[in-house]
């Protein structure tokens, strides 16, 4: 069939960058690693080399561009612009259409190796050919993630963006919307996830992909010192990138934090979700590699550490990326990726790159230099190697808890982890963050090789007294009374003091050399910024609405909600709130709450929040929070449940529809309410004037008698109940103020029961819903520490970078 | 002995406590017969909602309790009832992971998961409005 206004050439030229970019990286590593050979013939493999590499590069920009274009000219025959865009998104979200999908995210991690090698080709010099040959080969196996060719019938490599048709794709081809030669122009897009329209989401997953991209350099270093056998030359050159590893992944760790925080609605910022840690330990096998690699530059020890650590960091990038991508988590983490049936090949990746470190450890083992005489434990060499450890058993805890599916999925067990997932890894982590703090804090006290204890107890003995002081104060403040909250407390309140204090006395206030003091202050104060908003955290939407009439007791009760109806004030936390209605902007639903305060009976607006819900009706709704940021803690509020079914027929209804009809059976003097009144059945009446109501003589008619109370007044409603040639046509009764109809259904002669019914305009039917509000004490305390601690690391690498180039 | 050898014993045994504290605070998943089987432990259950059966929430009465009826994936059918509000788009859920204990008839879960393809999977291509 002739298909009208598709855009295949695009798609043709996309793949033959993509087919261009794998065989380009493949020639690169190739050639790179003849050019390692010292011989007569490595200079030309190196040009070889270099040429293929900027081909390679240069085919990467062209993808890019390329679905670039694609995206934003809505050629949503192609299956991936199709899942990821539509016409009504709005044009700066259009990069975050590279991250949602697996392959755009590929693509982003491809690009950051691209502009690595290239700054690596120009600053590697006698490093190049070995680092870049294995940067090369990192790049083939990416680039293969992107082919999407078929081997051997049924198995297929990588999955392409520029060749899947929609209207080919397996599961849509058949649609009948293809029988039409012209459905281009009817044709739009499922549009990006709610949860990504969101301007974190445009930083975080560059930052977290370029922050992985860097583990890549102390890496191929580390590999390329294995393979030339020089032990020690790589540590110096390897160090800027590896920093820089540390500050942009953690940069972008932490704007992953911030944006739970800001957009989802668990309440806080880390919930130990597997993605989460997937990223988190490999940064803390960086951090162990980078300073294991900066004291062995001075003093060669623990050397096959670094090594490891250097490697080990770069295959738990590649572990992360194999269990968030390849569908193992499935029910375990609610952020998990589908499988895309790249599962084994990221295992294959996976397991070269691991093996392909370990061989070579192996194999140098023996030919590694060794200092003979041991650490003296007055040595920062010493601590620095223990700090190193701690990070690694740290990480080691973290990732055998997290890899359950996997171990699930090798031994056939089926554990799930448990209900209280937050707080099983604090008590593993506390202990260990505790012990890091400590030798952040009394590190740089340390000298090189040896200090004089006294020595060493003198300079550190006022920031010790300082620290206790200001932990006592704290706690008393806070009224902590956890013994192991308090101790880390103190360790993290140490770790800056005695930070702040080494850059005013051992440095002399020389702002330029305390970049790593500065980075360990704002590690101290992100520590505490989340051990106080954490321990301390309070749910204050407690349900105060008391408008139950059975009271359902149950012994898991959960009291973390609030029911707001539309018009009431409630008392929540130090406020009371108000909900005032709901307002439609575009897709977004908010819900206005006043916060108010009240003195002497008259109540004072302080502020409004609105959390609102994202509608979306193909992929879900998605609520998203509010919060009110004060100096000392944020009061966070999110919608746990809004009954958005019936917000198109809250629109619509008109003054005089009424909703299905209550019915209700009823002795005399018994009592009801609708929403608004209370009701009372009276008393029947059977003597009355039937003619006024259009009642033929011979039919049996009761009146009955219903009072109808609201605050201010008393109704009569009197429904009538009529047989009319042996079937019932009861006449209906209104109450027109309060919006409420009656209908007389049955009676029982026998015990004076009757059966009314009773019915509520819908307009009577007050909006409400159901929120859930924190407050996160002392939590900017947490965000000053994330802004210090990228300060400090950068600051740091400037000067490094500074003081190698005056060389 | 040499203070790396120390070094060393310290991580082994600590990297062992690790694995053993894991392995112990893990729950298990189960269905519903071998939940109530066990009625005083906490099991996470795997299965679908059973969207024949009526769902009730009524905040207005208590915004904490939410019931249904929930099939496990060994076919079991339980009314279920869960202490929390009603999870946002629920009747879209394709998979639902409970945490929870049986109690008599009833399974009451203090935690749910849910899966809803309509984000990654689902909607066929449509005309544009």
């Amino acid at each position: 069939m002739e298909y009208i206004g598709e855009h295949l050439v695009i798609g043709k030229v996309g793949n033959v960058f993509v087919i261009l970019s794998f065989v380009f990286a493949l020639l690169a590593s190739v050639s790179y690693f003849f050019a390692a050979r010292d011989n007569a013939e490595a200079p030309s493999w190196r040009n070889i080399a270099r040429w293929s590499f900027r081909i390679h590069g240069f085919s990467v920009f062209g993808i890019v561009g390329t679905l670039f274009l694609m995206l934003y000219n809505h050629y949503f025959e192609f299956e991936y612009v199709w899942h990821h865009s539509n016409k009504e998104m709005p044009m700066r979200y259009i990069l975050s259409c590279f991250w949602e999908g697996q392959e755009g995210s590929f693509l982003l991690w491809t690009f950051w190796h691209v502009v690595i090698g290239f700054v690596l080709q120009r600053k590697a010099k006698e490093w190049e050919a070995p680092v870049m040959s294995v940067l090369s080969l990192v790049q083939a196996f990416l680039a293969s993630m992107l082919l999407g060719l078929f081997i051997f019938g049924e198995h297929r490599i990588g999955s392409n963006p520029f060749t899947v048709l929609l209207r080919e794709h397996p599961d849509y081809g058949a649609i009948p919307l293809f029988q039409n030669a012209d459905y281009i122009k009817l044709l739009d897009g499922r549009g990006l996830n709610p949860l990504l329209q969101n301007y974190w989401m445009t930083i975080h997953p560059p930052t977290l992909f370029l922050g992985f991209a860097l583990t890549v350099v102390p890496f191929a270093y580390a590999i390329a010192g294995l393979w030339k056998r020089k032990y020690t030359e790589w540590l110096k050159p390897a160090l800027p990138c590896t920093f820089l590893g540390v500050a942009v992944l953690g940069v972008g760790i932490l704007m992953g934090g911030a944006w739970a925080y800001e957009a989802l609605s668990f309440g806080g910022f880390w919930a130990w979700d597997p993605v989460e840690n997937a990223s988190l330990v490999p940064w803390l096998t960086l951090v162990g590699a980078a300073h294991l690699m900066l004291i062995n530059k001075n003093k060669g020890q623990s050397l096959f550490t670094a090594f490891a650590l250097a490697i080990l960091t770069f295959v738990l990038i590649l572990y992360s990326t194999f269990l968030t991508r390849s569908g193992i988590l499935g029910e375990t983490s609610v952020h998990a990726f589908t499988d895309l049936g790249m599962s084994g090949q990221l295992l294959i990746y996976l397991l070269f790159f691991l093996l392909l470190g370990i061989v070579l450890l192996i194999v140098n083992w023996k030919h590694m230099p060794r200092v003979q005489e041991e650490e003296s434990i007055y040595s920062r060499e010493f601590w620095m190697f223990v700090g190193a450890i701690i990070l690694l058993v740290s990480s080691f805890q973290i990732m055998f808890y997290t890899s359950i599916p996997v171990w699930n999925k090798l031994f056939g067990l089926k554990m799930a982890p448990s209900k209280n997932i937050i707080n099983f890894y604090n008590s593993w982590q506390l202990p260990f963050a505790f012990l890091v703090t400590m030798l952040v804090a009394i590190g740089q006290y340390f000298k090189f090789k040896n200090t004089a204890p006294k020595e060493f107890m003198k300079k550190i003995s006022f920031p010790v007294i300082v620290s206790v002081l200001l932990t006592a104060l704290f706690s008393w403040l806070l009224n902590y009374t956890n013994f192991l909250y308090i101790l880390l407390m103190f360790s993290s309140i140490f770790a800056a003091v005695a930070n702040f204090n080494y850059i005013t006395h051992a440095l002399g206030g020389k702002i330029r050399k305390a970049g790593a003091s500065v980075a360990h202050i704002g590690f101290g104060l992100i520590l505490l910024g989340a051990l106080v908003s954490t321990s301390k955290k309070e749910v204050i939407s407690r349900n105060t609405s008391g408008k139950s009439i059975e009271n359902l007791v149950e012994k898991m009760s959960n009291n973390d909600n609030i029911l707001l109806t539309q018009g009431d004030t409630l008392p929540m936390g130090n406020y009371y709130v108000a909900y005032t209605g709901k307002r439609f902007e575009g897709i977004n639903v908010y819900f206005d709450v006043d916060y108010l305060t009240k003195e002497n009976n008259t109540y004072t607006k302080e502020f409004t929040l609105s959390p609102l819900v994202q509608t979306n009706p193909r992929m879900g709704n998605v609520a998203e929070p509010d919060t009110r940021h004060f100096l000392t803690y944020d009061i966070y509020t999110h919608v746990a449940y809004a009954p958005l079914e019936s917000v198109k027929q809250q629109q619509e209804a008109t003054k005089d529809e009424y909703t299905a009809a209550k019915n209700v059976s009823m002795h005399k003097g018994d009592t009801i309410f609708s929403s608004n009144a209370i009701i009372i059945f009276d008393s029947l009446s059977t003597q009355f004037d039937k003619s006024k109501y259009g009642i033929g003589a011979d039919d049996i008619a009761v009146k009955a008698h219903i009072r109808v109370l609201d605050i201010r007044k008393k109704y009569e409603a009197t429904p009538i109940f009529v047989i009319h040639e042996n079937s019932v046509q009861p006449i209906a009764s209104k109450v027109d103020e309060l919006g409420l109809q009656f209908m007389f259904w049955k009676i029982d002669p026998q015990d004076g029961k009757i059966e009314i019914s009773v019915q509520e305009k819908k307009s009577n039917i007050k909006d409400y819903f159901v929120m859930q509000a924190m407050i996160f004490p002392y939590i900017n305390i947490l965000w000053i520490g994330c802004v210090v601690m990228a300060l400090g690391t950068f600051m740091a690498i400037i000067e490094r970078l500074r003081k190698s180039s005056s060389h | 002995m040499k203070k790396i050898h120390i070094l060393g014993i310290v991580i082994i045994a600590v990297a062992i406590g690790a694995i053993l504290t894991t392995l112990n605070s893990t729950s298990t998943y189960a269905s519903f017969r071998e939940a109530s089987e066990a009625p005083d432990n906490e099991f996470h259950v795997v299965g679908k909602l059973d969207k024949t059966k009526e769902a009730v929430y009524d905040p207005k009465t208590d915004a904490n309790v939410f019931s249904f009826y929930m099939i496990d994936n060994a076919g079991t059918e339980k009314k279920v009832i869960l202490h929390k509000s009603k999870p946002q788009d629920f009747e879209r859920s394709e998979q639902i992971v409970l945490i929870g204990k049986a109690e008599g008839d009833e399974f009451h879960a203090s935690e749910i998961l849910m899966k809803c393809p309509s984000k990654y999977n689902d909607g066929k291509p449509q005309a544009s409005n």
